[in-house]
């Protein structure tokens, strides 16, 4: 151990002490954020790490645009926007602890993003401890709008059972009403399939079996081989990420695909991208399509939107960029029509207010009871290898179910939400 | 049901082929020289991701199956030669650490190169498609992988039994210090066997790329089933490895099949109890840690 | 002696300023409770893995019980900040009574394999009673008010910090007593030597059990108090990860140090919210602190300070001489 590794180690040692000493000095290089009182900080949390950095990336960008285009106008109360950004790491944990620091120290006055569910909730709890909005774009747990609403939080995406009920639907128009469900065995998987068993209740549908598979399966064949033989009309695939995409796969590997069709609650942008063609099979709730009349409307608006954004990133933006879109500019509004930064202000102004954007057709509003916004969802085909001008247009929407068909009627939600605006 | 059992079965051996394979791999840097590689899933993912891209430059599949595992074992070289080998005579829980350490920048790594989302990669025409057993289809692909690791398993074995090189690891594996005193150039010695641990690594990566899905996590998915069939089959026996593999793979799909709600903790069950009852695994030797 | 008492106030008083100096360099005061929350994890890793010579690789477990058992007591029955923890702490010490006796029959790797193992089954539990636990979706819940009956208050987050920080001296001076009673010095002499000490007439199981009774009881701690802190319980808390992040902080601070993991929280915790800020590929950074670690700092920044002093003749005393070490006999 003498000689070369001594002086090895000898050099790490002076290098990482090195390191260290300079780290003492980072913070001198850490952007002074939000002290200014001429600026109004908006704090965004994504992950910006792990699985879902491309989905917070997307989000991410999509409020960007809205904070360019707010202080292109002039900004909002007289003052320029600017964003706050932390990784939350998709960790709840670590999402509350950014939370905090973006309002303590970075002077933030609304809070928006995350992706996964459970830091969604965790960051309403700790937006709601700290007295500030927050706008839930892209976490879809049920609960966020549900038992754990908050009068200072709302949610931009759909919401779970708005997922399932939306291609619920769609699936029974399109193929039948013999369902066969794999079900991913968790929170997730549970709320999905409760929301299938309920719109299947209702449209008269059958479940003829639905397989239970555990967490961190990778391997679905013990179930796919139990398909065909239980001879469904529709396949419903509930498994979400890496999971979704091993299922897919595999089912494809088995034939099944090429048998009966495959569907399920929610598929985005990302994901189908970076499938393997033989993967990119199924019918599947799309929340939003860069492309159109059924999504699009005919806005000339939303039009250029999406080219500006395309232009600027090299791809199309995804549903996640609307939703990070949506949920900046309507807090932005929210600021602005309130006339304040004060948390009852904004969340009233918000509250029941229809609004139109250039990205979706018709109204649409943050529902007054659970501050879910209500707004159409669609389910659509995927195409394997997009169209011969544009490699990335996926996605052929193939039926649109309206916001007031699909999630659950303002009574059914005051069972579970109760929201307590402090007096 | 039964009729359902038969394929699941089948897959069971599937599976526990993979999982044979990486614990081999692993089970080899564990017998020689005490390395806990935790890194182990980091090279498996990191030969699907060579695979991808050699393919994706155009080569054939054919041609990436062999040199993304070869490339691997040139990355699992430099890495061994510059950290590992001051840590071969420490503690095997200052290698543990390394080792975690190292597949946590790996992971982030391959993010930062091949994005997070993970990338598509399919089998060559040729493979894909299915072959029909009877009642049900069966993804030619997953025959192959049987074939591949099989033939891979039956080249180690040769070279373990048959040549001289082998038969110096082997001993190298009972007594270190006496072969040394022989005149065998040790670091040579732990340089092939990490080399030979990390191809099987890389091969199974490019195997698992195909049939799950390649992200920056695929490796590490298949690392804690690997550690229990290692424990399972027993450390310090390469036969244990494979029935250790076959075990596990049969105790997943079974439990999957019967009583779903406990397959998650199917394998660690099984792992504590060989490791009450029987701590040298089912096949282990005595003095590997004891 | 004089001097270490010395050493250890100005450390104190420099926690006590901390929350008025952690804004100029960015950081809320939540952090530092976190700071002084993983420390406490780490203590209870180090307990084992620094003083007694085992691989401790699933503290996690104890300290995801502990957040469940005081989130759990808060959401359904509604009990109050002092009684949530002590249930906390309670749950871990059950949950190390069950998986303990299979513990103690192996050594070394086997040892941490089974713990690892046991807490896997732990964390797969709290993933499954989604109607109980809420899954993988987490727990939500207020923090409850801190007191008894008639005084009591809501604590705010710099409040909390001041309890967090009472609770850690608390349990430093605990830990610090505990390594100098004879306890601890078995403890050590298993580290070193177990089959020596088995000889000598000592059922080294029995100490070893209390160890991992006492390890997951402060693990527990960290874990309700964590979950205090964030209003939040999740299943990852149980995880294997959060245990290699545990010994981490202990290896990084100084395995076998008393001080060593508040350092090593320090670096850890504020280095990863400083870093994170700057850039999301802030797990090579992890990573590489971790390498840079074993290769070159094995005795972590505490104990390779403490060497270094001691080469210069400087010999602060750490009870007993077991500074940085990590080495441990294989009896069985």
């Amino acid at each position: 151990m003498q000689g070369p590794s001594l002086r090895r180690d000898r050099f790490i040692q002076g290098a990482a002490a090195g390191a260290a000493a300079a780290a003492f000095g980072v913070p001198a290089f850490i952007p002074r954020r939000g002290e200014a009182a001429d600026v109004i900080m908006i704090g965004v949390t994504e992950p910006y790490s792990g699985v879902y950095a491309a989905y917070g990336e997307s989000e991410t960008r999509g409020a960007q645009a809205a904070v360019d285009a707010w202080n292109k106008k002039g900004g909002v109360l007289g003052r320029q926007v600017k964003m706050a950004k932390e990784d939350e790491q998709s960790d709840p944990g670590i999402g509350v602890q950014k939370a905090r620091k973006l309002v303590n120290q970075d002077k933030c006055v609304a809070l928006m993003g995350t992706v996964s569910s459970a830091v969604s909730l965790s960051i309403s709890g700790a937006a709601n401890a700290l007295g500030v909005p927050f706008i839930d774009s892209g976490g879809h747990t049920d609960d966020v709008t549900g038992k754990d609403c908050k009068w200072n939080t709302f949610r931009v995406c759909h919401s779970t059972w708005m997922e399932t009920h939306a291609t619920g639907a769609t699936l029974a128009k399109k193929f039948g009403k013999k369902w066969y469900l794999i079900t991913p065995d968790y929170a997730f998987g549970h709320s999905l399939s409760a929301g299938y068993r309920d719109v299947a209740q209702k449209l008269g549908a059958t479940i003829v079996h639905e397989d239970l598979t555990p967490l961190g399966t990778t391997d679905f064949s013990p179930y796919l081989t139990k398909v065909l033989p239980a001879k469904p009309d529709v396949l419903l695939i509930l498994p979400q990420g890496d999971d979704f995409i091993n299922c897919v796969k595999q089912a494809n590997q088995f034939g099944i695909l090429k048998r009966i069709p495959a569907g399920g609650p929610q598929v985005e942008l990302e994901a189908v991208w970076a499938l393997p063609p033989e993967a990119r099979v199924g019918f599947w709730g799309v929340e939003w399509y860069y492309k159109g009349a059924s999504v699009l409307g005919n806005n000339a608006a939303g039009a250029k939107w999406v080219a500006d954004y395309r232009k600027k990133y090299g791809t199309p933006p995804t549903a996640r960029s609307f939703f990070g879109y949506t949920a900046m500019d309507r807090l932005l509004w929210g600021i602005s029509e309130a006339k304040s930064t004060d948390p009852v202000k904004i969340a009233r102004a918000l509250e029941g207010t229809h609004f139109t954007s250039p990205l979706v057709a018709g109204t649409l509003f943050f529902r007054k009871e659970d501050h879910q916004m209500m707004w159409p969802m669609w389910t659509a085909e995927i195409r394997a290898k997009g169209t011969p001008e544009d490699k990335y247009d996926v996605f052929n929407i193939i039926d649109r179910e309206p916001a007031l068909a699909i999630e659950q009627t303002v009574a059914e939600k005051a069972k579970v939400c109760k929201m307590n605006y402090p007096s | 049901m039964l009729e359902h059992a038969a394929p699941e079965l089948f897959n069971g051996l599937i599976l526990g082929a993979f999982y044979a394979v990486v614990a081999i791999g692993l089970s080899l840097i564990m017998n020689l020289t005490g390395t806990v590689n935790m890194a182990h899933g980091s090279f498996l993912t990191l030969g699907g991701y060579l695979a991808f891209t050699l393919v994706a430059h155009g080569t054939s599949f054919w041609f990436a199956l062999i040199i993304a595992p070869l490339l691997t074992v040139a990355v699992g070289i430099l890495v061994e030669r510059t950290m590992m080998v001051p840590l071969y005579r420490r503690d095997p829980v200052y290698s543990l650490l390394l080792t975690f350490g190292l597949s946590l920048i790996a992971e982030e790594a391959y993010r930062l190169i091949w994005g997070s989302r993970g990338v598509p990669f399919s089998p060559p025409a040729d493979l894909a498609g299915g072959v029909t057993l009877g009642f049900m289809q069966f993804p030619t692909f997953r025959l192959f992988i049987v074939g591949v690791l099989a033939v891979a398993l039956g080249l180690l074995a040769l070279f373990l039994s048959r040549t001289r090189f082998g038969l110096r690891l082997r001993a190298a594996v009972q007594d270190t210090e006496m072969i040394a005193a022989l005149g065998t150039n040790t670091q040579i010695l732990y340089m092939v066997n990490f080399a030979l641990g990390i191809f099987l690594a890389g091969l199974a990566g490019v195997l698992a790329a195909v049939m799950f899905q390649l992200s920056p996590t695929t490796g590490n998915q298949l690392l804690m089933p690997a550690f229990v069939t290692v424990i399972v089959g027993g450390m310090g026996s390469l036969y244990g490895a494979i029935a250790g593999g076959v075990l596990i793979g049969l105790a997943i799909s079974l439990t999957t099949l019967y009583i779903p709600a406990a397959s998650e903790v199917a394998m660690y069950v099984l792992m504590a109890i060989v490791l009450l009852v029987r701590p040298r695994g089912l096949f282990g030797e005595e003095g590997i840690f004891g | 002696m004089k001097g270490n008492l010395a050493a250890s106030a100005i450390v104190v008083v420099l926690l006590i300023v901390a929350p008025y100096l952690a804004p100029l360099i960015h950081l809320d005061v939540s952090i530092l409770s976190e700071v002084l929350l993983m420390a406490i994890a780490a203590m209870s890793v180090n307990l084992l893995l620094g003083y007694t010579g085992m691989l401790a690789f699933g503290n996690a477990a104890f300290f995801g019980l502990g957040a469940y058992g005081a989130g759990l007591s808060i959401k359904y029955f509604d009990v109050h900040f002092i009684v949530a923890t002590i249930i906390g702490v309670v749950a871990a010490v059950i949950g190390a009574l069950i998986i303990g006796p299979f513990l103690l029959r192996r050594r070394g790797i086997y040892f941490a394999l089974l713990m690892i193992a046991f807490g896997q089954v732990f964390y797969f539990i709290a993933y499954r009673l989604t109607d109980v636990t809420g899954g993988e979706d987490g727990m939500n819940f207020p923090r409850p008010w801190f007191g008894f009956s008639a005084w009591h208050l809501q604590l705010r987050d710099q409040p909390f910090y001041f309890v967090m920080l009472a609770i850690f001296i608390a349990v430093l001076a605990a830990m610090w007593y505990l390594i100098r009673s004879p306890f601890g010095r078995t403890l050590v002499a298993i580290k070193q030597n177990e089959l020596r000490v088995r000889y000598l007439g000592l059922n080294s199981d029995r100490f070893i059990f209390v160890a991992l009774l006492i390890s997951a009881a402060m693990a527990g701690l960290a874990g309700a108090l964590y979950s205090l802190l964030i209003m939040f319980a999740f299943p990852l808390m149980l995880d294997w990860h959060q245990s290699g992040d545990f010994v981490l902080t202990v290896i990084l601070g100084g395995a076998g140090t008393l001080w060593g993991p508040l350092v090593g929280s320090i670096v850890y915790v504020v280095g990863k919210d400083i870093i994170s800020t700057i850039t999301p590929a802030w797990q090579i950074f992890l990573g590489g602190l971790f390498v840079a670690c074993v290769l070159a700092f094995p005795k972590g920044l505490l104990g390779t300070t403490l060497d270094l002093l001691a080469r210069r003749g400087i010999r602060v005393e750490e009870e007993p001489a077991v500074v940085g070490t990590l080495e441990s006999s294989r009896a069985k």
